[in-house]
């Protein structure tokens, strides 16, 4: 939580692969970590990429360890790190950040003090299919 | 749960009636067997059989299934008129019938008019204290809801009834691990492990529960669970060999300040790390590197 404004740039790449994969599983919660760098000027967060991890045993401990593992070091070789989680609910109305949304995104934290994460609004989602509003369907909270 | 082969031949027809090859009834059957949810490919099919005169005339008396099904699978994608259109059908043929109540108690359901389903689902249980479905309903609807707590209870009352039904127990434990409250989740995979100890499926959820929970003895039992998984499934499971390799890592490092020498858990753990670098060379050998760095990783750290 810093007291300085942060700006955080989502990359169209990262943002497809993440509504991408929520509508593939439209039964159930999805979460996935957002990747990227801070900026030289150091103001703002660019996430370029993004990585789906689960569709089901979302609250589970050794996979998620083994992913964040994994992840680390397939992206630190290309200078990138892993700078905020992202997470879509099960129910549609369901806009709260549940308590192993808020846990994992502590632990991502602790690691990267400027994270991020994105709560994917379903109703938005379903009014894009009728209106093609560009307004962003996630809401990020820090 | 459905068996590769059971997925693949699904897949199969799936694909051909998708290309208009035909035998959507025989895929329709297959779906109501295997009680999968596939509601976007049931409403299309379905329709397109329920539409054309001739096709229903060839069912005979299964139509009503067709009606039955195809309701339930308008419902679930939303598509209100279709499934009020096959209830109709349903309730001018079977007058009096409690399946045909129930259906019309879902339509209610998944209009949202939670209280009026209510109403309609108590009135249909007293007829009818047995029914399974019924009962799952509540519990489904409570959780749709957002009264996860209210789900549970329902959930626990119907267990209480039909102890042996093991869908339910692992949809008790998914709300429990959902709610971080994983000593019930332990529990409620306990029963189903149980009831069906040839599925290595629930051993590995509840190797990973285990491991969740944390403790010595937690992580122990949780690598017995994986090997005893990748025992049922030939060594093939990936995320059993992962789970051996953390949980070793994680048993060096809480039992440090114990001094066990654990020879033969190090030998498990190589074993299950050289049979994940087979793997990996086999099917993505680009991602191999990072695999090694990641178990050298984890065994520096016990």
């Amino acid at each position: 939580m810093g007291s300085n404004d942060l700006k955080y740039e989502v990359s169209q790449n990262a943002y497809i692969k993440l509504v991408l994969h929520s509508l593939k599983h439209p039964t159930s919660a999805v979460n996935g970590v957002l990747i990227g760098r801070i900026s030289s000027s150091n103001d703002t967060v660019e996430i370029t990429d993004a990585v789906p991890l689960f569709h089901s045993q979302i609250p589970l401990l050794p996979q998620l360890e083994i992913s964040l593992i994994l992840i680390e070091e397939y992206f630190s070789t290309k200078g990138l790190n892993i700078v905020g989680y992202f997470h879509a609910n099960e129910r549609s109305d369901d806009f709260e950040l549940g308590g192993v949304a808020k846990n994992i995104g502590d632990h991502i934290c602790r690691y990267f003090p400027q994270a991020a994460i994105l709560l994917l609004d379903n109703k938005k989602l379903e009014a894009l299919k009728k209106s093609k509003s560009s307004s962003a369907i996630m809401q990020g909270c820090i | 749960m459905v068996t590769k082969t059971e997925e693949s031949e699904l897949k199969n027809l799936e694909i051909q009636v998708d290309n208009g090859g035909g035998g959507a009834w025989e895929y329709l059957s297959l779906v109501r067997k295997l009680k999968v949810r596939r509601s976007d490919k049931v409403l299309k099919h379905g329709l397109s059989i329920l539409n054309d005169s001739k096709l229903r005339s060839k069912l005979g008396a299964d139509e009503w299934t067709l009606y039955e099904q195809v309701a339930v699978a308008a419902m679930d994608c939303q598509c209100l008129d279709v499934a009020q259109d096959c209830t109709k059908a349903l309730r001018k043929r079977f007058s009096e019938s409690k399946r045909v109540g129930r259906l019309k108690a879902m339509l209610l359901e998944a209009k949202g008019s939670w209280e009026k389903a209510e109403k309609a689902y108590s009135s249909l249980l007293e007829d009818n204290p047995l029914d399974q479905i019924i009962h799952k309903r509540r519990v489904a609807m409570a959780k749709a809801q957002g009264n996860i707590s209210g789900a549970i209870e329902w959930l626990n009352k119907y267990l209480e009834i039909f102890m042996a039904d093991h869908d339910a127990w692992r949809e008790l434990a998914e709300i429990y691990s959902s709610l971080q409250m994983y000593k019930q989740a332990a529990f409620c995979y306990e029963e189903v492990i149980l009831a069906q100890p040839t599925v290595p499926l629930y051993h590995l959820a509840y190797a990973d529960v285990l491991y969740t929970l944390g403790g010595l003895e937690n992580v122990q039992t949780a690598k017995k669970y994986y090997a005893s998984t990748i025992d049922l499934t030939g060594g093939k499971n990936t995320r059993a060999l992962f789970g051996i390799c953390l949980c070793t890592s994680a048993i060096a490092q809480l039992a440090k300040g114990k001094n066990k020498e654990d020879k033969e858990g190090s030998q498990l753990q190589s074993l299950a790390a050289k049979a994940l670098e087979r793997d990996y060379k086999q099917r993505a050998p680009d991602k191999l590197p990072q695999l090694t760095t990641a178990l050298k990783s984890l065994t520096l750290s016990s």
